[in-house]
């Protein structure tokens, strides 16, 4: 006869086999409805591009519908023009757009943040308001959700409040980055009135992305705001000009070399370097004596780009550890 | 589809991009081979000699400007135009594409109708 421990041993294993046996079906079934779906998305794959040709979707069930709106949805990141108004027509004709832009008035912040996103995907500018007012929302995912898609959607009208969301932190950073990215050349005009704004944080923002969107259309802009009141705005000018490699803004740059904040020096210094202005030697090997250990080995750094010659002849005692350090990797060819 | 009509070599490792540029150039009266990395469009360019092809820039074991640049010191393939497919369309990158000898580039995300239409004014102009 089984006593107690003995008793509840065999329910242990008891509870342990169906458990793993569980765990195994669930396996099976999950890999089986991939295999499935796999199947399903080769099968109606023809169809979604199809439809991004202008022709009708085809009737289909539950379970495939699903599936083809997937892979529509997917096709919207990569296109643009006619096709992708196709994808948009679909959507709403469908009623996902709908469907998806009442979830975004749901209670619930996970059911609103996953409408934001689902709609990022379904090309329909009828979503464009809703998400411009869920950047507002306040839960942060929603406000992430929202400002990822309307990057997507390439929505012109976002650049300003994505700017702000940017520049507030009320988004995170990578995903109203990736948005502003996405709308590209688009996001020009407003950033150059940004620029001049009076809030220091979304002038900061703007000049930092004119460094990566502009062109050099826009070095009259950032070299106006070399001489802005906020060091950091001077500092992310001067980068900006050194990213655009602002060879004819070299003289206003160089001037930045003086500016009494010493990350402003470090940030002129790193932009003459990528600029590759030779004019600024001297300017630089006077700064890499500074007695600001970032702005001196940014000099000494930039100096090492410019004109590795000065470096190489400078009097080494008397300009400094930088010159000397720099001196040697290049003289190593490092 | 006959034999007569232009090989087209569409080469992207994303499968959603492939088929997208495929499918639209067959619809167009093109014949297309397909590849997934850059070393399998430049082996499948040498064997096949398409008249034209469409590189995606970021691809796996060979980038669309390397392949571009190997396709350019080959004789069969030395003037078989290159469109390059690029997410990125900064001066430098435009430029880099030029360099390395392709003909023209698109940016992504791309309009397949424009994408068409490039290659149809490419291989007109042949």
């Amino acid at each position: 006869m089984l006593d107690l421990f003995g008793w509840v041993s065999v329910g242990l294993a008891g509870a342990t086999g169906l458990f793993v046996a569980v765990l195994v079906a669930r396996r099976i079934w999950l890999m089986r409805d991939e295999r499935s779906r796999a199947e399903s998305e080769e099968r109606l794959r023809p169809f979604a591009l199809a439809l991004l040709d202008g022709e009708p979707a085809p009737a289909l069930s539950t379970r495939d519908a699903e599936v083809f709106a997937s892979i529509v949805a997917r096709y919207s990141a990569h296109i643009r023009g006619e096709a992708e108004r196709e994808i948009g027509r679909f959507f709403e004709e469908s009623g996902a757009v709908e469907s998806s832009l009442a979830a975004l008035r749901d209670r619930r912040a996970w059911r609103r943040a996953e409408a934001a996103y689902a709609l990022g995907d379904m090309a329909s500018t009828q979503a464009i308001p809703p998400l411009l007012r869920a950047l507002s929302d306040s839960s942060r995912d929603v406000r992430g959700a929202a400002a990822r898609s309307l990057g997507r959607l390439g929505a012109d009208a976002a650049v300003e409040p994505l700017v702000r969301a940017l520049a507030h932190e009320e988004v995170p950073r990578s995903v109203a980055g990736q948005a502003l990215l996405e709308l590209g050349d688009a996001t020009l005009p407003a950033l150059r009135v940004l620029a001049t704004d009076e809030d220091a944080g979304l002038r900061e923002t703007a000049v930092e992305l004119l460094g990566i969107l502009g062109s050099p259309a826009d070095e009259p802009i950032l070299v106006q705001r070399l001489r802005d009141s906020s060091a950091e705005v001077r500092a992310r000018a001067t980068r900006a000009l050194g990213r655009l490699a602002a060879a004819k803004s070299a003289d206003a740059v160089r001037t930045a070399l003086e500016d009494r904040i010493p990350f402003v020096r470090a940030a002129a210094a790193r932009a003459i370097g990528e600029i590759g202005d030779r004019g600024s030697a001297g300017a630089l090997l006077e700064l890499a004596e500074d007695g600001s250990h970032d702005a001196a080995q940014a000099a000494a750094r930039a100096l090492a780009r410019v004109d590795a010659r000065i470096l190489q002849e400078a009097d080494r005692r008397r300009s400094g550890p930088h010159v000397a350090e720099f001196a040697d990797r290049v003289a190593a060819g490092l | 589809m006959s034999e007569h009509e232009p090989l087209v070599l569409v080469a992207d490792d994303d499968e959603d991009i492939q088929s997208l540029v495929a499918f639209r150039l067959e619809r167009a009266g093109y014949r297309v081979v397909t590849a997934s990395d850059g070393e399998l469009a430049l082996s499948l360019a040498l064997e096949q000699s398409p008249d034209l092809a469409v590189l995606d820039v970021m691809m796996p074991r060979l980038d669309g400007y390397e392949v571009t640049r190997r396709l350019r010191q080959h004789e069969a393939t030395k003037s078989m135009p290159v469109i390059l497919l690029t997410a990125r369309a900064q001066e430098a990158d435009v430029e880099r594409g030029f360099e390395a000898g392709a003909d023209d580039y698109i940016r992504k995300p791309f309009s397949p109708q424009e994408l068409r239409a490039r290659v149809q004014a490419i291989l007109g102009r042949r």
